[in-house]
């Protein structure tokens, strides 16, 4: 079965996602899995076997065919990789990997991404930004903590700031908790 | 009044800060990290964390908060204004199951408000799917 986990401010940002989906959708606001599973970035998936252990860690996934050329992920691949799992419990070879604990910093930066959320809803936006902002240099590699903040601050997460953000990732070598991409 | 975010929820209680402490009513600290104090540690059910130096916890009547998380390996971040305190998970919990390849449980709602927990759809295998609007 899938277990869907948005790391999203409010249900309404997410409902258009969930339509017609019979599988549970669930709602992280304080990004809980970002520490529990050390994921730096969405979407990121996890195949967990049927005795809860991990059967292939975080690795980055999509769904669509929409984003081969910027991504370079190919989903059809990782459909048959999943279908071969749970038919035959094949795994790939890219599966015993161990994803990297988070460093202290990191961990700060969730800490303080939670303080600026909750700032933020109790109304207190200019302090909200000020956590946001520590936040982003406590993990300026991590999209969960700063790409996540961009619509809580108003900036368009498909826009400017996210290109920079990428550009950065990029050129610090594309770090990110998972299976690297071959 | 101090708002105390967790992974496992906020809770709000009343707290005094003093130098880098946090001073709650002891009664408060299982209210805010689900782990009590007592004579032979932190406890939660039949488990206890020994605390060596009680008295290095001890304010007066008052407990520091954040050296009952250090204790318990909790990380703590603290605006002072307004006065939140934001606790991680046990680091070493963290570290386990990442290296032992154990999916960790959690309890988050459903767009409904419902709440479930991954261990919940235990014995079978899960696609776990972490995703975004932004």
């Amino acid at each position: 079965m899938v277990i869907a986990v948005a790391l999203d401010e409010s249900a309404d940002d997410v409902r258009e996602f969930a339509e017609g989906i019979s599988f549970p959708v669930l709602l992280d606001r304080d990004h809980v899995l970002a520490e529990l599973y050390a994921i730096s970035n969405v979407p990121t998936v996890v195949w967990i076997d049927a005795d809860g252990t991990i059967a292939r860690p975080n690795s980055a996934e999509v769904g669509t065919d929409m984003f081969v050329d910027f991504t370079g992920v190919r989903p059809d691949e990782h459909m048959d990789q999943i279908r071969a799992w749970v038919r035959d419990g094949v795994v790939p070879a890219d599966a015993d990997y161990a994803v990297a604990d988070l460093e202290p910093d990191e961990v700060q930066a969730r800490l303080a991404f939670r303080i600026a959320a909750h700032l933020r809803r109790i109304g207190d936006e200019e302090r909200a930004g000020t956590w946001f902002d520590r936040a982003a240099r406590l993990a300026p590699m991590d999209f969960t903590v700063r790409r996540a903040a961009m619509p809580l601050r108003d900036v368009d997460p498909f826009g400017d700031a996210f290109f920079e953000l990428y550009g950065e990732w990029q050129a610090a070598g594309s770090p990110y908790h998972g299976v690297p991409r071959s | 009044m101090l708002t105390v975010l967790t992974p496992g929820g906020s809770s709000t209680v009343d707290a005094a800060r003093e130098g880098e402490s946090l001073l709650v009513d002891p009664a408060d600290v299982s209210v805010v990290l689900g782990w009590e104090l007592k004579p032979e540690g932190l406890c939660r059910g039949d488990v206890c964390v020994p605390v060596r130096d009680h008295a290095a916890l001890r304010h007066g009547d008052r407990v520091d908060l954040i050296a009952a998380a250090e204790l318990l390996g909790l990380t703590t971040l603290v605006s002072e204004e307004p006065l939140v305190a934001a606790i991680s998970v046990p680091a070493g919990a963290r570290s386990r199951t990442l290296s032992g390849r154990m999916a960790a449980d959690f309890v988050l709602p459903d767009l409904d408000g419902t709440t479930h927990s991954l261990e919940e759809f235990k014995d079978r295998k899960r696609l776990l799917v972490a995703f975004a609007s932004w």
